[in-house]
């Protein structure tokens, strides 16, 4: 039959999936675990755009992706947003997280004091080559503080606030079963500010980082200083249906609180996401703190920014390019060649 | 503050335009404060004074952008009656649409830059509800000759044009649905002389010819005179003087208003 | 008495993948598109295991419609067998179990991408359109929140001035597909980038379209037996594509829809755009018996 020529697309796609799958290999409970652990800031910064916090099921993401990024984010969506919503923990205040790092930029010393905790900031970025020579690149030994830093810090905006320095926001007495979710309702404009954040920290980090440093370089009215940067780990304290509560264990987040100067006081911008992603948490508090008052359609504006740093959707948008488009082609070139035919003259027939 | 405006020599009927104890404030500046008008049919109310005196925001008030902090106003039309500044946002617009004229000072205000002429008055006319392109190209070709715009140059987009063009393109706009009401802001302010004096002439044989009521703001007491039959003058937010235009020229009362006329004679 | 008796097994995935909780707000965002005609109603659109753009909003509607007994039929650009058609239909079958088609007059809900099929659709069908823009004001205004108000207003002066900027300048209205159109006579939507040809399949159509944009997560509806007139000009006819006179080079079949083949010699040739009707019209010349339904166009006509 003269139509089993254009058959094979069926076949095809199926034979395409498998090379990529082949090219991939065996997946295991060990590459998964091995992914796990020598990644744990990849790890970090799927769940924090998947808005999953499960680093075995991330790292299941990532085996299963090849690590390519958006297809894992998108698996672990598509499985997170069919599971049952079967608690919602407690709200917990910054005072409460258990600090691994916590900076400021604002004052040399703060209460509390400077943790600069684990990070790569003062490195010097060069290969260890030598690891490809057959030699193992072992860490240098960790010499502990005299006196360890507190483990639970105050917050600076607290202070600033106490200091006439800054308003902080009204405090929000939603009760947690009611905070609007993002995943479960639409987002409109202007956005609820619990929406808001929740985008922020599902946010993709490449496109908040796009976004946030246009603002930075002066596309944006504020200038940020960080004022209090935070990784630490979130007690998850859930209620029992007998009343009683109790932790379900921690998990890791990171904030980013930054302000900027408005007249006598300061503005604050926020963004916190779940896993350590500084860049994230930095770039989505910029953006929050220029959208106020932000003209539409620039790109520190809130639907502008929330809308296009939203990974899931603009990838797939982008990748949808590949999908035959010629019926709407074949359209918009019957309408260009008949305003052409139109537009050249044609001889009149004779009256 | 209320001043008596005496009757006007023009008309006996009701006022088409009635503005009452009009405030604004924009936080601590008072932008305009307490200022009533009249404008009766066919007349043209000229408000002078200089910028930041509170005109353009009144007049901005007047083609219902901007809410007063307090005040009434009403126009004499059939379809509409009370105080215009509590009608919600549907009907301001079909109003503005269909009875009010504006022709800003910036035509980035008025028009679209970037769309042909013609398709900026035809605009006006598609919101009204015209959906025969005939006619649409028909009466914004006539507008746009009524404002004196070269009409060879019908389709070419706003940007590609002189400024006295832009604002005939805008005049042509207010004009295209016989207004009940047309608000100019600075109309010719920014042109070249000649320019102005031709956009003038365009405006007041209009006036004369259609009988348009018009209210004008413009710091500029020349403009006021040529068009202006009666004056309103404005500063820091109220109105310090209002009269029949010819009795405030010759014969200014308040400081500030022959501190005005002095200044420019 | 135990916990085991008292719940479900434990399975990797809901019926019809999606959770209980979002076909129940997909449906009433579909009864809510359906009493207002054209209106977009916006949904918290879940994520599928589909890329975003590829019809995961087409694809939500139709998981939520569908049952062990829907057969379904899933076209992309007119075809059954495009890759991601034929990637939807085994996903929606693989999740429901519902039987699967490509016969359009056998099917009782039909997932399309740009296209309607050219045999009429009876009261008993459903057609989900997927949409990738659901804002017809977006060229005009891409700020959603703007033209949300714009649409409350019946604010379309802009849409008009699109065309009439088009006409100036090109002498005809140059929109493709997508062609904006007034629906019950309230709101203008777009009916999703299927071609002008297939615009007027949906006015007074017997059979119910749903509208679904993931990405953009918005719902619409076109019910049975309502209007749906292309915005235009009283006096400047609507047009659809001149394929009326264009006959498909494989089948034979006559006055559709077609696609454009760019031949070696620089002409071209074209082939039915609606896959199976051309298979159906093979069928049918080799002398298998093959059923047809009423189409919407004869002999390259709107009926």
């Amino acid at each position: 039959m003269a139509y089993v020529a254009t058959r094979g697309g069926e076949r095809a796609i199926e034979q395409s999936e498998r090379l990529f799958r082949s090219a991939m290999g065996e997946i295991t409970e060990d590459r998964v675990a091995e992914i796990k652990k020598a990644m744990p800031y990849l790890i970090d910064r799927v769940m924090g755009e998947a808005s999953l916090y499960d680093e075995d099921l991330a790292a299941l993401a990532l085996a299963q992706t090849g690590g390519e990024l958006f297809e894992a984010v998108l698996v672990l969506r598509a499985w997170r947003t069919t599971q049952p919503r079967l608690h919602v923990a407690e709200p917990i205040g910054q005072d409460e997280l258990f600090t691994h790092r916590r900076i400021s930029a604002a004052f040399k010393d703060i209460p509390g004091g400077q943790v600069l905790g684990p990070t790569l900031d003062y490195s010097h970025r060069v290969l260890a080559t030598e690891v490809l020579n057959g030699s193992t690149y072992a860490p240098e030994k960790v010499d502990a503080a005299d006196k360890p830093s507190p483990a639970y810090q105050p917050s600076v905006a607290v202070w600033q606030a106490e200091n006439d320095l800054l308003d902080l926001p009204e405090r929000d007495e939603t009760r947690p079963e009611d905070i609007p979710d993002v995943t479960r309702e639409p987002l409109l404009f202007p956005s609820k500010r619990a929406h808001t954040l929740q985008s922020l920290a599902r946010a993709e980090t490449g496109g908040a980082l796009a976004l946030g440093y246009a603002a930075m370089r002066g596309y944006g009215q504020a200038h940020p200083t960080v004022n209090e940067l935070r990784l630490a780990e979130a007690e998850i304290t859930v209620t029992h249906p007998k009343g009683t509560q109790f932790s379900a264990g921690r998990v890791k987040v990171s904030q980013a609180e930054v302000v900027s100067k408005k007249g006598e006081k300061l503005e604050l911008g926020f963004a916190a996401t779940m896993g350590w992603n500084e860049v994230k948490c930095i770039s989505a508090a910029t953006l929050d703190l220029n959208s106020k008052g932000a003209e539409k359609g620039s790109a520190t504006e809130e639907e502008f920014y929330l809308y296009h740093t939203e990974g899931v959707e603009s990838s797939g948008f982008c990748i949808h390019f590949k999908l035959p488009h010629y019926v709407t082609f074949q359209s918009s070139l019957d309408a260009m060649r008949n305003a052409k035919a139109k537009k050249s003259p044609k001889p009149e027939p004779a009256e | 503050m209320t001043i008596a405006i005496e009757a006007p020599r023009l008309v006996k009927a009701a006022p088409l335009l009635t503005a009452q104890n009009v405030s604004k404030n924009y936080g601590d500046v008072q932008a305009v404060r307490n200022v009533s008008a009249e404008v009766f049919p066919g007349e043209v109310l000229g408000i002078v004074g200089e910028s930041g005196s509170g005109k353009s925001t009144f007049l901005r008030m007047l083609n219902l952008e901007e809410t007063p902090d307090a005040g009434t106003y009403t126009l004499d039309l059939p379809e509409v009656d009370g105080n215009l500044f509590e009608l919600d946002r549907f009907a301001r617009r079909m109003l503005c649409a269909k009875r009010i004229g504006i022709v800003y000072q910036n035509p980035h205000l008025g028009l679209l830059m970037k769309h042909s002429s013609s398709g900026n008055v035809a605009e006006r006319l598609l919101v009204a509800g015209e959906r025969r392109f005939s006619v649409l190209r028909e009466k914004a070709q006539e507008a746009l000759e009524a404002s004196e715009f070269p009409i060879e140059r019908l389709d070419a987009p706003p940007i590609e044009l002189s400024g006295g063009m832009q604002q005939r393109v805008q005049l042509a706009k207010a004009i295209a649905l016989e207004p009940a009401l047309l608000l100019l802001d600075e109309p010719t302010t920014g042109l070249d002389v000649s320019v102005q004096a031709l956009v003038l002439d365009t405006l007041k044989r209009l006036q004369q010819e259609r009988k348009i009521t018009m209210v004008i703001v413009s710091h500029d007491l020349g403009v006021i005179r040529t068009l202006a039959d009666r004056v309103m003058v404005m500063r820091r937010g109220e109105v310090v003087e209002a009269g029949l235009a010819d009795q405030i020229f010759q014969d200014p009362q308040h400081a500030y208003t022959q501190q005005l006329v002095h200044a420019k004679l | 008495m135990s916990l085991s008796t008292l719940t479900k097994d434990w399975e990797p995935m809901s019926y019809g993948f999606l959770d209980a909780s979002a076909k129940r707000e997909i449906r009433r965002k579909m009864l809510k598109a359906v009493a207002v005609p054209g209106c977009q109603m916006p949904y918290a659109s879940r994520e599928v295991p589909m890329a975003r753009g590829w019809g995961t909003g087409g694809l939500q509607v139709s998981l939520t419609l569908i049952n062990p007994k829907t057969t379904v039929k899933v076209i992309d650009q007119g075809a059954d067998d495009s890759v991601n058609a034929a990637s939807i239909r085994r996903f929606l079958s693989r999740v429901s179990g519902a039987p699967t088609t490509l016969d359009t007059l056998d099917a009782d809900l039909i997932q399309s991408r740009h296209r309607i099929p050219e045999e009429k659709l009876r009261e008993d069908q459903v057609l989900v359109l997927q949409v990738p823009n659901p804002e017809p004001l977006r060229p005009v205004q891409p700020n959603m929140s703007i033209a949300r108000q714009m649409h409350a207003d019946a604010d379309y002066g802009r849409m008009w001035l699109q065309l009439y900027e088009q006409i100036v300048r090109s002498g005809r209205v140059m929109q493709g597909a997508s062609y904006p159109s007034m629906v019950n006579g309230r709101h203008v939507m777009t009916p999703s980038p299927i071609p002008r040809w297939d615009v007027p399949k949906l006015h007074m159509a017997k059979h119910l379209t749903i509208l679904s944009a993931g990405r953009e997560k918005r719902i619409h509806a076109v019910p049975p037996y309502t209007r749906v007139e292309p915005l235009v000009f009283d006096d400047v006819p609507y047009k659809v594509e001149e394929h009326g006179d264009l006959t498909c080079f494989r089948s034979g079949a006559k006055g559709f829809f077609m696609n454009e083949i760019p031949q070696d010699d620089g002409s071209s040739t074209y082939e039915i755009s609606d896959s199976e009707y051309g298979v159906k019209t093979i069928k049918q010349a080799e002398g298998t018996e093959t059923a047809f339904g009423e189409s919407w166009y004869q002999d390259g006509e709107m009926s």
